[in-house]
């Protein structure tokens, strides 16, 4: 698919997240993860370099870390941040956003948040769902 | 200048088909609502610098209005009418909807004659259903500075009780 359609359709899903958010809707996870994938396709199609390749980048994460789902918004980081050409300050931007998204976790449940660190939970929600419960006691 | 909203999609042709009717019929409620009919005049403010205009769209069956919700009438409404005004007064068009945190609803690109560089610019728009448009415009301005990666930053601010459309870069009456 051309960029051209891929922002047609990008347009398309994030309008569709946002109302379905603003509604209250569970069902905008689900939207959001649709974005996410969409401009990780952007992402695959623009070089860094180009400012559309540096947004889709951002909003590959962004909307992954809107559908709750911070295994793939970290993975996604982990990719962006190691590719070549990668501006500093962008960087910086992809990691602040997994940082701020934590923020807002401890902030939300601040009484596990005072026993348990937010990166030691979801390490562990990692190892369950790639091992599953043997799995995680085994490690 | 005439803001004529059914060619919405003419305007922008990467905008879905399904988004574009949206706008344009929410935008038509809105106006209509507060008691505005087809052809309304609109008071322009173009980067700083005062025109009048007329504003058309499709008739709007005013049945379906409970339909939609009341705040999305105004902010997509809001999104219709600005697009058309960024595009017949600069020649912006869109590229794609931003998410949220880029500090900006749309990224939109310029042709420039002769040359093969596009410009690109961010703009954050907002509706006001009852009064001026000036403090959510100061607001949306400062928003949409932190927008990354465009050479030009614009908001735009629709309002709908007195039809008036004010739409200002954050470089001064320098964004062309």
């Amino acid at each position: 698919m051309d960029v051209d359609s891929l922002h047609t359709l990008v347009t398309g899903a994030i309008w569709r997240a946002e109302q379905l958010e603003d509604r209250g809707a569970e069902s905008a996870a689900v939207a959001w993860k649709e974005v996410s994938l969409i401009e990780e396709e952007l992402a695959n199609a623009l070089a860094v370099s180009e400012p559309e390749g540096r947004i889709a980048r951002r909003g590959a994460v962004g909307a992954a870390l809107s559908a709750g789902d911070y295994a793939r918004a970290e993975a996604l980081v982990q990719r962006y941040t190691s590719e070549e050409g990668t501006p500093r300050a962008l960087r910086s931007e992809l990691r602040k956003m997994l940082d701020e998204d934590a923020r807002i976790l401890e902030a939300r449940f601040r009484y596990a948040a005072k026993h348990h660190r937010v990166t030691a939970a979801r390490g562990l929600a990692r190892q369950l769902q790639e091992g599953g419960a043997f799995g995680l006691a085994a490690a | 200048m005439l803001l004529d909203l059914a060619q919405l999609q003419e305007m922008h042709p990467k905008l879905p088909g399904d988004v574009a009717l949206l706008l344009v019929t929410r935008a038509g409620l809105g106006l209509q609502r507060n008691g505005h009919r087809p052809g309304v005049g609109v008071s322009l403010d173009l980067d700083r610098v005062p025109s009048r205009g007329s504003l058309a769209w499709p008739d709007a069956d005013m049945a379906k209005l409970e339909q939609h919700d009341r705040d999305r009438v105004t902010e997509d409404g809001a999104e219709a009418v600005a697009l058309a005004a960024v595009h017949r007064a600069r020649g912006w068009r869109v590229v794609r909807r931003l998410q949220r945190r880029h500090h900006a609803d749309w990224l939109l690109e310029q042709e420039q004659p002769g040359e093969e560089r596009r410009l690109r610019a961010a703009l954050e728009v907002s509706g006001v259903g009852r009064g001026g448009v000036a403090t959510r415009l100061r607001e949306k301005l400062a928003q949409v500075a932190n927008s990354p990666d465009v050479d030009e930053r614009w908001a735009g601010v629709v309002g709908f009780e007195e039809p008036e459309v004010a739409l200002h870069s954050t470089g001064g009456g320098r964004g062309r």
